[in-house]
């Protein structure tokens, strides 16, 4: 029977994964490979679940309606100098990327005595559909942040889309609790929860 | 051009305008005719010599846009796809200058535009997506002996030369009241472009930069876009997505016939699908009952916004209309509504809409449109109409309900209709449109027709 037979192949596949593992972790340090002995079982479940990999268009990775984007960019002679000052003054509010309404977070990290910045997103939907929207709706937020950056082009440049992309690293692996759960629909949600709340008190 | 009549009740602009006319191509700025009739031409060039001898022959009967708000009983374009330019000896260098979905054509780029399913190239008509189309004429016309007269012209040119294929011929319109293959008047609203001689529609909004839709002027960032180059090549030029859907009348009708039992049900349940009545009359102007006489004046039936309706209670969220042109809609995400919009061609072929008609037999009758989609960087925006404003909701509230009209439906699927005290959700929706083939082409400009028909090798 063809399902006997896939379920075979599943498992077969199962087991190589095992054994490249062992592989991988034959000269790895004694309390890794006692852990890998424990944990075997586990790390079985896991394997048998279906692959989720997806691309976010361009570059970056996605799972359902979720993508990220992770950049590591050199910064310009005393562009780090500045972004520090204007997150600082910002104390941490980005209360404008709200308008955005697809970021879900973002996090800046200056590396390397403030010579690079790692910046990392979580987005909805696809990789470049919004940035034109950007250049005629907020070109001065993204100016003012950006221009820190070594080589950026500026907003307004063709070569603009280009520029993002050199600078991202696709995420090796990336874990989403709730894939298809967009800003938008996480609004609404919260929205919806706090109504039915008002609902039972009144007739609770 | 064979005639140009002298008056028109458009909306001449005092001023001048300030595209150069004369260089577009007519089907970029003309509106389609009432009545129309025309044709799509595709044709394959199997030898580069014979595709510029082709385009010699034709390019003077190419029409411009010059004076288009004027009634004009037929016209002429011309575009080349990729594979066209390739094969008609365009230089590697201005080839390497057009975007790449452009070159990589429509059918490669099915992920991004969300062509899968039954919308997927593998099931599109054989002709398309191989790479084989390379020439696209459009003819346009207010009567059918004009129409036959300028289709009997080009295909003496083309029939004669020995290194032209004909790929297809789809001949289109000669609706009854024009009405399109779900029976409803369509075309309605176009975006109004800044500098074209026309000033906008009342409703229409303010105009858009020419350079979102024609390729060398400022578009909406106050920059050109990227030019095909050289300059001769790209400038007055634009792109067009080509789209043939086939209508699913007996599903479409199914639909209808299972969520109204009464006629007027039925029409009003058709009207929340679109926005509009049949007639062309919209919902927001006309929330209870059709008006027909306000569906047929172009001077009203696009005067609104969605000022008063908030809640959808009149135009629901997912409507058609309210997808394709959010006006004042309250979007989830940061959006410039101005620069996603499309100058849209629907041309209507096959059999009239038959509101008797459910049978899955029904379904399958050739009838339906095909669009062709204007802007200067049509291919970036229909991935984004596509991904975004068709087969998703977020983008208006609505999580992953899908346009009515042209999106692509899953198991499930359905469509809410927003209403006091709760909200109606309508089950059972299918595609009622399914597409059955595309390509992306370059409208070049008059100038650059002839500089490709002179190119040498």
């Amino acid at each position: 029977m063809a399902t006997l037979e896939q379920t075979r192949t599943r498992q077969d596949h199962i087991a190589e994964k095992i054994k490249k593992v062992q592989e991988l972790y034959a000269d790895a340090p004694e309390v890794g490979r006692t852990a890998l002995k424990n944990g075997l079982e586990a790390l079985k479940r896991e394997l048998a679940a279906a692959p989720v990999r997806q691309s976010a268009g361009r570059i970056g990775a996605r799972r359902g309606k979720v993508s990220e984007l992770t950049a590591i960019v050199p910064l310009a002679p005393g562009g780090g100098k500045r972004i520090r000052g204007l997150l600082d003054v910002l104390e941490g509010n980005f209360k404008g990327a709200d308008l955005v309404g697809t970021l879900h977070d973002m996090r800046f990290v200056l590396l390397d005595n403030d010579t690079k910045l790692l910046f990392a997103t979580t987005y909805d939907g696809e990789w470049d559909a919004y940035i034109d929207d950007f250049v005629t709706k907020i070109p001065n937020s993204m100016d003012i942040l950006f221009c820190n950056c070594e080589g950026w082009p500026g907003i307004h440049s063709p070569k603009v889309k280009d520029y993002i992309a050199k600078t991202q690293y696709t995420a090796d692996a990336w874990y989403v609790a709730s894939p298809n759960l967009t800003v938008a629909e996480a609004w609404r949600l919260e929205k919806v929860g706090k109504a039915v709340d008002e609902l039972l008190d009144k007739i609770g | 051009m064979l005639s140009v009549k002298e008056s028109s009740d458009a909306n001449v602009s005092t001023q001048a305008p300030m595209l150069d006319l004369h260089e577009i191509q007519a089907t970029v700025l003309r509106l389609r005719p009432a009545p129309y009739f025309g044709s799509h031409v595709l044709l394959r060039i199997d030898e580069a010599q014979a595709g510029r001898e082709l385009l010699r022959r034709l390019t003077p009967h190419v029409d411009s846009a010059a004076n288009w708000w004027r009634p004009a009983s037929a016209w002429l374009s011309l575009a080349i796809s990729y594979a066209g330019l390739e094969a008609i000896g365009v230089q590697q260098n201005s080839l390497q200058s057009f975007p790449e979905a452009f070159r990589v054509g429509m059918a490669a780029r099915s992920r991004q535009l969300r062509d899968e399913g039954v919308n997927d190239p593998e099931n599109w008509e054989p002709l398309f997506g191989k790479g084989e189309i390379h020439i696209g004429l459009n003819a346009f016309s207010d009567s059918k002996e004009k129409w036959q007269r300028i289709v009997e012209m080009a295909r003496g040119q083309y029939q004669s030369l020995s290194g032209i294929g004909v790929v297809n011929v789809q001949d289109f319109g000669a609706q009854p009241d024009d009405l399109n293959s779900l029976g409803y008047k369509d075309g309605i609203d176009q975006p109004p472009i800044e500098g074209s001689g026309v000033d906008p529609l009342p409703g229409q909004g303010r105009p858009i930069k020419a350079g979102e839709f024609i390729l060398g002027y400022p578009g909406e960032a106050g920059v050109p876009l990227p030019m095909p180059q050289p300059d001769i090549l790209g400038r007055n030029g634009t792109y067009v997505g080509y789209r043939k859907y086939q209508s699913r009348v007996g599903a479409f009708n199914r639909f209808l016939r299972a969520n109204g039992s009464t006629e007027e049900e039925r029409e009003l349940l058709a009207a929340k699908l679109v926005g509009r009545w049949r007639s062309g009359a919209p919902l927001t102007l006309a929330p209870d009952v059709d008006n027909p006489a306000l569906g047929a004046d172009p001077k009203r039936n696009n005067d609104f916004n969605y000022a008063n309706d908030t809640h959808g209670r009149q135009v629901p969220f997912g409507a058609h209309i309210r997808r394709m042109n959010p006006r004042d809609t309250q979007l989830t995400r940061l959006t410039d509504v101005n620069i996603h919009r499309v100058i849209r061609r629907g041309t209507t072929y096959g059999k009239p809409y038959d509101p008797n008609a459910f049978s899955q037999e029904d379904d399958e009758v050739p009838r339906g449109a095909i669009f062709l989609f204007i802007s200067a960087k049509a291919m970036a925006t229909m991935e984004f109409l596509q991904q975004e404003w068709i087969d998703e909701g977020n983008f208006i509230g609505i999580g992953s309900e899908r346009d009515p009209i042209i999106g692509r439906q899953e198991e499930g699927a359905v469509f809410t209709i927003p209403k006091e005290p709760v909200r109606r959700r309508v089950h059972g929706i299918e595609t009622f449109n399914v597409l059955r083939g595309g390509e992306y082409f370059f409208m070049p400009s008059i100038s650059a027709l002839k500089w490709v028909a002179s190119l040498s090798g």
